[in-house]
């Protein structure tokens, strides 16, 4: 790969395709740039990863889901894989909506998107020690509800959900607190 | 109003750039590109919601082909002065 079109490993990205939205080169996404819209995205975003993190709850409501039965694991991996390709759409819009800026390295940004992105990443790891502190609580406190195993789940989607959590944490931030970006 | 990224709302720094930048002819894009910032960056300095450091200002000033201390001031500054 060129040096022009150099790949940042650790932000996963190249340099042209973070300049590209750094710059609203393509046009088609600027509707994600209204705060409003940005904080639905937020919204959307938080609500997704909620449902994820309640997928081992997803067969105990009253779905008559039957996991014992082919279908009803179908119906069920579905709905799972489903979630999770909104959430990874979300996240995506959600990368472009705040021009990347989050995930972007450095030498890429300003000092003033430095600095916003510094205080995303600070508000977010507020927040983050928050939710972890919550999981915490309630795997201390409630032994009984069975938070990770209500159906023999090993809690997996509460891991998948504390992932994305992870890495969209700043950007929502960012798009919620940002009158302007 | 001063947002959070000013580094201290308590003393924000008022500046000249937007009229020193219309003086030259210059755009927003024009002038982040002398001073190798996003445009929106200047977009947050003229209308005085972000207080620039030492070097972006001297960068800044350096474009404006003036003097840091004509471009920035700790009180408001008067239209055309």
């Amino acid at each position: 790969m060129s040096e022009k079109n150099k790949y940042y490993w650790f932000e996963g990205g190249t340099k042209k395709g973070v300049n590209a939205l750094l710059n609203d080169e393509n046009s088609k996404f600027r509707w994600l740039r209204p705060q409003r819209n940005r904080r639905i995205l937020v919204v959307l975003m938080a609500l997704g990863l909620l449902l994820t993190s309640m997928g081992s709850y997803w067969p105990t409501l009253k779905t008559n889901l039957n996991l014992s039965s082919s279908a009803g694991l179908i119906i069920y991996s579905a709905t799972a894989i489903f979630v999770v390709l909104v959430l990874v759409g979300c996240y995506s819009l959600l990368r472009i909506a705040v021009r990347s800026i989050a995930d972007a390295p450095d030498e890429l940004l300003d000092e003033r998107q430095i600095a916003v992105r510094n205080t995303s990443f600070r508000y977010a790891y507020f927040i983050l020690g928050y939710i972890i502190m919550g999981l915490l609580l309630l795997m201390l406190l409630g032994p009984d509800l069975k938070l990770f195993e209500p159906e023999g789940e090993d809690g997996s989607y509460i891991v998948i959900a504390t992932l994305f959590a992870c890495a969209a944490l700043p950007s929502m931030v960012m798009a919620w607190r940002e009158r302007d970006i | 109003m001063l947002l959070s990224m000013s580094r201290n709302p308590e003393e924000p720094v008022y500046n000249r750039i937007e009229e020193a930048r219309t003086a030259l002819g210059l755009s927003r894009q024009d002038l982040a590109d002398l001073a190798g910032v996003h445009y929106q960056t200047i977009g947050y300095l003229e209308r005085e919601e972000y207080s620039p450091s030492l070097v972006l200002a001297l960068r800044i000033a350096k474009s404006l082909n003036q003097e840091v201390s004509e471009l920035f001031s700790l009180t408001p500054c008067k239209k055309g002065k």
